[in-house]
């Protein structure tokens, strides 16, 4: 089983945590995004093969969700970080999930 | 010597002064406390064990190591048991499997003459025309070719698991094991050592005697314990997943441990070579004659063959000589004959030895009575040799089905003919004979290296050097010997496949190996391909032009070894989460029923009775399972504005809404009521079953950008809450509060907080029942207690408890829809009746608003909407389809009932269901609902069944 580093709690076990799918920022405001852009943030996931930044939750610890890189091909994370407004999420053009 | 059973010798396992009676078969036979049931019956003269899976040929012992299938017996009701590993108990009625009515005449035998009726692959090509007799060949087939019988009475088994933790976990107690075990513990490790026998030892245990190599390890014991390692014996390990995550089996009990790093001491085995009639009972590893003599003192016959290809097979010879065994010859593969003590007794004792030579056949009725051994290069005549049983020491394979799981690569090694392992996962050391061969100083230095380094001392231990002493070939490089006609030649025992069933598969096109696998099933029985594997692979590549290398070899997987289905399935253990009055529930005799994670009373006896006791007087429901959330900060109503449908900012003091959730599809995910206690802070309950949704839902948009200042409390565990509901709701709960009750002071959709019973709660008057009614949240601590206070002051209300039965009933009669019953991953609230509560002007880019506003212009294509019958009609059920005939009389689906009761109330059937809109929207239009091929009719009605107007609510 996977380990994961909590950033409240340290390493955990998968099991703690539930997984939240692949970060996907909302475009804003809703009703006037392009018809295309709506639907690859409702529908189209990016499925990558290789490196991907997702959400986690710590459903059987602290509640937080948080950010991981992990690598699908190898699972090796290579971090994992509380979502910030002005960090690494905002730096991809993102201030929700 | 007459008898198989040799004089008590050092080492061995037995407890001679403890003879144990046990069964085999319909006879009664004696073995010893300490040995296993294959050894006993070895010893009793046994030769054959069971009968094969296709043809019905009879089997023997082979591995003597818990590999092979042969020697799979039924004990009582246990199928498929191991008898080469399992202890003798007094009183064992052990049977054989595969074999009617016996083993000695085994009707189904006859099989084998049909052979060439069923050649490789037989199962996908015949029996399945015509197709009307299949069920009858399934049945004859199913009952031809078994492991056992399964008891349907057999109480359940008592299983457990277990979580270990450890920073080094080694894998194998032989030489290697406990020195890298020895080593970890000495840098300061927490050391877990794993061994699959009742005692450390590894191969040390049966191969020589070595008195150096036995202290080491009754030291390295003693030092391991005294160090605070744990040793666990009896203890598969069967399976390695990511971080060093491993399986491990003893007895009933599943391990799941968590280890920093691993080391794999696992060994190596042996495996059988391919000739012809290489399945004859008595022809065995020659690691099984060796545990037979050292552990158990037999020798499994009188007249010994060996066959080998290095020099643990003269080892073999030389014990079996000493033990009295007449060896008749020793063919060795090399050229030329090794130089040692061992050949020299051999040579002394006048044993025909032949270098350069293998077997080729071997006959016999029922066992093996004799051999042809014939030169590998075909360079002279045969030799044929009278013998009882044959020692097989030819092909060596490490152990090594952990290392794979972890990601280690195979190669295979030319020279050695044997696998070996590259590309090892950060945290996984191999030591001792799953590396390849090494010597037995070797095994103790490697053992000693892999301990240090899995526990953190990267230092270069001088002790490395030692890994450059040239190790030894071991196995044969023979992929099948030369062929002199005769019997079969099987690769793999468990499935019955023979060379020729390979050979024929890679013709027929299935000439890669995981195809070949699937297609020939080699490998595919008990052993997993433990004892044909390598065979398999050299075939495939001799089949095929490739090397061995570029044949690869199949994917292995957990478990490395059976497991029961009940250690995987565990204890019967079910949790469930109980409210504070869950024990006064169960005292009344409620029937309980599972809710989401919740136990719940589905009624106190009476579902209909508690629903007019509500409609009349009053009634009291628990309501402790609804998700309860305390939100607080400035931001509270901002964030409940994006997260719901509803409007929130306009929402004052003291007042509660009832509001939906949904995601940006517009579907709705969750529903309840959100109060207002101060500018700042929230209650906010969802539905029971979706609580821990609604929740982590509404913490993802909190802790991305959301959550502006506000802070979220889930009470639904630490908080009881009831509702108490019917006309006399006011007058009751009066008697137990000095806060004005009256309509004035706490109107409709009001919260308050009060002290009831000297407890202090908030309420909220809403009504889900479609009654004046009270929801009072209290402290879980103060739960039974105030429940027990509401209960007997009702005494003079006429109060009743009511279940969630009569709860569903109620709000039906209202109309309200239930998330997750009249809903689905596909509703909107729009579709779904509840369009007022959407709030597409409001100044805020909620979730679900593009969606919706969509829908809202479109206009939905199918509806919520209730039904009424007028009459009583319990065939109704939830989830039956609404049909329409069309245009040429054929009917077709159109919508489905969602809800579905007899109303105690209206005395009369009504439901929800979903209609097409333009069908829904006809109040008083007729439709059908198909019932096992009926049309019941019933009419579209709009709005609540009962009390239209809310009058009762809001007096």
């Amino acid at each position: 089983m996977l380990r994961l580093e909590c950033p409240n709690c340290g390493v955990r076990n998968t099991s703690e945590f539930r997984y939240g799918g692949e970060q996907n920022p909302r475009p804003t405001p809703s009703t006037e995004v392009a018809d295309a852009d709506w639907i690859r943030y409702l529908y189209e996931r990016r499925n990558v093969m290789g490196v991907q930044i997702e959400w986690w939750y710590h459903r059987a610890g602290c509640g937080i969700w948080f950010l991981v890189e992990r690598d699908r091909r190898s699972n090796i994370v290579a971090r994992t970080w509380r979502w910030q407004p002005d960090g690494a999420a905002a730096a991809e053009g993102s201030h929700s999930p | 010597m007459s008898g198989r059973r040799l004089p008590a010798q050092t080492g061995e396992s037995l407890d001679r002064g403890q003879p144990l009676e046990f069964r085999f078969d319909g006879h009664s036979y004696q073995g010893f406390a300490g040995d296993t049931v294959a050894s006993a019956l070895t010893a009793a003269g046994v030769n054959v064990v069971s009968r094969s899976f296709k043809y019905h040929r009879p089997r023997g012992l082979l591995c003597c190591a818990g590999h092979c299938p042969n020697c799979l017996v039924q004990i009582g009701d246990e199928p498929s048991v191991r008898s080469c590993k399992r202890a003798l108990e007094a009183g064992m009625d052990v049977q054989p499997q595969n074999a009617w009515p016996s083993l000695d005449n085994d009707l189904l035998s006859l099989t084998e003459a049909a052979s060439r009726f069923m050649p490789v692959g037989f199962y996908y090509k015949t029996f399945h025309r015509p197709r009307l007799l299949w069920p009858a060949f399934e049945h004859v087939l199913r009952n031809a070719a078994g492991l056992g019988v399964i008891d349907e009475n057999t109480p359940e088994g008592d299983y457990d698991k277990q979580y270990l933790h450890a920073d080094v976990v080694v894998v194998g107690g032989g030489p290697a094991g406990v020195s890298a075990a020895v080593a970890a513990v000495d840098e300061g490790a927490r050391v877990l050592l794993i061994d699959e026998n009742p005692e450390l030892g590894g191969h040390l245990r049966y191969s020589r005697p070595d008195a150096v190599a036995h202290a080491r390890i009754v030291d390295g014991q003693q030092r391991l314990l005294q160090s605070g390692g744990t040793i666990l014996n009896d203890t598969a390990v069967v399976g390695w997943y990511e971080d060093h995550w491993l399986s491990a089996v003893r007895g009933n009990r599943l391990f799941k441990i968590r280890a920093g790093a691993v080391v794999v001491a696992s060994g190596a085995f042996e495996t059988p070579s391919v000739f012809a009639g290489n399945d004859h009972p008595g022809i065995m590893l020659g690691t099984a004659v060796q545990r037979l003599l050292h552990l158990y003192g037999v020798v499994p016959g009188h007249r010994a063959v060996v066959v080998t290809a290095n020099d643990t097979g003269w080892a073999v010879a030389a014990d079996l000589l000493a033990a009295g065994v007449n060896v008749a010859a020793v063919a060795d593969e090399r050229p030329q004959l090794p130089v040692g003590t061992d050949i020299e007794a051999l040579q002394a004792a006048g044993v025909t030895l032949l270098p350069g030579s293998t077997i080729a056949a071997a006959r016999g009725k029922s066992g093996v009575e004799e051999v042809t051994l014939v030169a590998v290069d075909g360079s002279s005549g045969s030799h044929v040799v009278r013998c009882d049983f044959v020692a097989l020491s030819t092909t060596w394979v490490p152990s090594a089905e952990l290392a794979y799981m972890a990601g280690a690569r195979s190669c295979y090694d030319d020279e050695l003919a044997e696998m070996r392992l590259d590309n090892l996962p950060d945290g996984l050391f191999l030591a001792g004979r799953v590396a390849g061969p090494c010597s037995a100083e070797q095994e103790w230095l490697q053992g000693a290296r892999a301990g240090a380094a899995a526990a953190g001392n990267t230092d270069d231990l001088p002790i490395a050097a030692s890994q450059d002493v040239q190790a030894t070939a071991r196995s044969s490089a023979l992929v099948a010997a030369p062929d002199v006609g005769g019997d079969k030649r099987f690769v793999c025992l468990c499935e019955d496949v023979t060379d020729v069933d390979i050979e024929t598969a890679i013709a027929e096109g299935f000439d890669r190996i995981e195809l070949l696998k699937r297609y020939s099933t080699v490998g595919m029985g008990p052993c997993q391909g433990r004892m044909c594997g390598l065979n398999g692979i050299r075939l495939c590549a001799q089949g095929t032009g490739k090397s061995v290398q570029d044949t690869g070899r199949t994917t292995g997987r957990p478990p490395v070894t059976p497991v029961a289905l009940g250690v995987l399935a565990g204890q019967k253990m079910e949790p469930v989460q109980l409210s504070a009055v869950h024990d006064w529930h169960v005292d009344q005799g409620a029937r309980m029923m599972v809710a989401g994670l919740w136990m719940r009373p589905e009624h106190y006896g009476d579902a209909a009775a508690e629903v007019r006791a509500m409609r009349q007087t009053v009634g009291l429901i628990d309501v402790s399972p609804l998700g309860k959330l305390q939100l607080t900060g400035p931001g509270v109503a901002a964030m409940l504005e994006r997260l719901y449908v509803n409007n929130w900012q306009d929402l004052r003091r003291g007042r509660v809404r009832y509001g939906i959730m949904c995601n940006d599809e517009g579907v709705v995910l969750d529903d309840g009521v959100c109060a207002r206690l101060s500018d700042e802070q929230w209650y906010v309950s969802t539905t029971s079953t979706g609580a821990s949704g609604a929740l982590e839902w509404m913490e993802w948009w909190r802790q991305s950008g959301w959550g502006d200042g506000v802070h979220i409390t889930d009470l639904t565990e630490t908080h009881a809450a009831f509702n108490l509901a019917g006309p006399q709701s006011r007058a009751l709960l009066q008697t137990q509060t000095d806060r004005d009750l009256s309509n004035d002071r706490f109107p409709y959709m009001r919260a308050r907080r009060a002290d009831v019973a000297g407890v202090p709660c908030l309420l909220l008057r809403i009504g889900f029942t479609g009654e004046l009614g009270y929801e009072i949240h209290c402290p879980a601590g103060y739960g039974r207690y105030l429940w027990q206070r509401l209960i007997d002051a009702g005494a003079d209300f006429g109060l009743r408890p009511f279940g969630v039965e009569a709860q569903r009933v109620l709000r039906l009669e209202k109309a309200h829809f239930i998330v997750g019953q009249d809903t689905d991953a596909l509703t909107d609230p729009i579709s779904a009746d509840a369009a007022w509560a959407v709030h597409l002007d409001k100044d805020c880019d909620f979730l679900g608003r593009r969606a919706l506003t969509r829908i809202a212009t479109d206009g939905p294509r199918q509806r919520l909407v209730g039904f009424r019958t007028g009459r009583r009609a319990d065939s109704l059920l939830e989830g039956l389809q609404i049909v329409q005939s069309d245009d040429r009389g054929k009917p077709q689906i159109i919508g489905w009932v969602s809800s579905c009761r007899f109303s105690p109330t209206l005395q009369e059937t009504i439901g929800l269901c979903w209609l097409p809109a333009a069908l829904a929207e006809r109040s008083e239009a007729t439709f059908h609902i198909h019932v096992d091929g009926r049309l019941e009719p019933a009419r579209v009605h709009h709005g609540p069944f009962y009390d239209a107007e809310g009058a009762r609510l809001r007096g």
